[in-house]
């Protein structure tokens, strides 16, 4: 056997005696280079051994692990639960199945319920939004329609006021309605 | 086994019972940190509980269990690598009188074997931590945690050849350091 072959068999043994051939043994007998490294590979395997030592895991691990289960459970948000609720653990994929098609067939119910309820888009439109401004001369009320002319008001509105100081007493009020 | 699966906290509880030991010891030996090992192998078993649901059986409940410390154990490499602070095995701790050693009681060996001393222990310690995740990974499961190649190649999802050159080049790693040693003279090896 050659040196190359015999240090092979010594590392997939750790160099164990009793596991070594007949062969491995003579060849050592003969090669103090081959002996060394046995020698080295033993102590590797006690070093490493006494290195890493088994330590015991905190006497409280299994306590703390289960507080932290229950922890968990508690302080789970909605959606988690909604979703343990809705789709429970351990329940077969056509059950889950069931599920999310009885979840589809809600959104579509509630989607036509919500399309019943809107007024009809083919009716003719309402008449616009007017607005009233009770003026603080007494001015007739004049109308606008709410798009921009409203915009419009409250800028007059603003100029009478800066432009003219009221009275403490004075009522001022920009009434918006909406005509049905 | 089959109570935990159904949801049986209690039954769960005994599973964390019978595990904590072998599986904090090797997320301990992985990362080269006891403190640290102890949340990973809570996290584990955390998830493990999330998890048993969906768990087959298609492994052993340890092997699968070891799988999930595994992943976690690695993240944790990972994220030392990118940089984030963690701690070491040979780190002093702080104290109320300033740092002090980590006492790591060594239960295995006679005093022959414990003879070795403080400074061979750290580097061997420090070698194992140096390997390669891979190496240390399989180091750790055969030769300190006692798994066969099979439950090894099952862990890692690896042919078991694999298992078995990355044991012998993790063993051939540690051989090197510890020649370095003894030519350094910091350790002496007998004929």
């Amino acid at each position: 056997m050659t040196c190359e072959q015999v240090r092979e068999e010594l590392v997939a043994c750790w160099a164990c005696v009793d596991e070594l051939t007949f062969e491995v043994v003579e060849h050592l007998e003969q090669c103090d280079a081959c002996r060394r490294e046995a020698v080295l590979l033993r102590h590797t395997r006690v070093m490493l051994h006494s290195s890493m030592p088994p330590l015991s895991a905190p006497v409280n691990m299994a306590e703390r692990v289960m507080s932290r289960i229950d922890e968990q459970a508690h302080s789970a948000g909605w959606l988690p639960r909604a979703r343990e609720w809705f789709v429970p653990r351990r329940q077969p994929s056509w059950a889950r199945a069931a599920a999310v098609g009885t979840a589809l067939a809600l959104a579509v119910a509630g989607g036509a319920l919500w399309r019943s309820q809107r007024p009809d888009q083919s009716a003719p439109p309402s008449p616009p939004a007017v607005v009233a401004d009770a003026g603080i001369d007494g001015s007739a009320a004049r109308t606008a329609t709410l798009d921009g002319e409203l915009d419009e008001l409250m800028l007059q509105h603003q100029r009478l006021e800066m432009t003219q100081p009221l009275a403490d007493d004075a009522g001022v009020s920009l009434v918006v309605y909406t005509s049905r | 086994m089959e109570r935990a699966r159904q949801g049986d906290k209690r039954a769960f509880g005994q599973l964390v019972d019978e595990y904590k030991d072998k599986i904090y010891n090797y997320v301990a030996r992985m990362l080269g940190d006891p403190y640290e090992a102890e949340d990973v192998t809570q996290e584990a078993f955390l998830r493990a509980y999330r998890s048993l649901p969906r768990f087959r059986g298609a492994s052993s409940f340890h092997t699968w269990l070891y799988r999930i410390a595994s992943n976690l154990a690695i993240d944790v490499m990972r994220r030392r690598k990118r940089g984030e602070p963690t701690f070491s095995l040979d780190e002093p701790l702080e104290g109320e009188d300033g740092e002090f050693e980590r006492e790591i009681p060594d239960e295995t060996f006679g005093p022959e074997e414990a003879s070795t001393t403080r400074e061979t222990r750290i580097a061997v310690r420090r070698a194992i931590m140096d390997l390669p995740e891979k190496l240390r990974d399989v180091m750790v499961l055969y030769e300190l945690q006692g798994e066969t190649y099979e439950d090894i190649a099952n862990i890692l999802d690896v042919p078991l050849g694999t298992v078995k050159s990355r044991l012998f080049n993790a063993r051939n790693r540690l051989k090197e350091v510890l020649e370095e040693l003894v030519e350094a003279g910091e350790i002496e090896v007998g004929q």
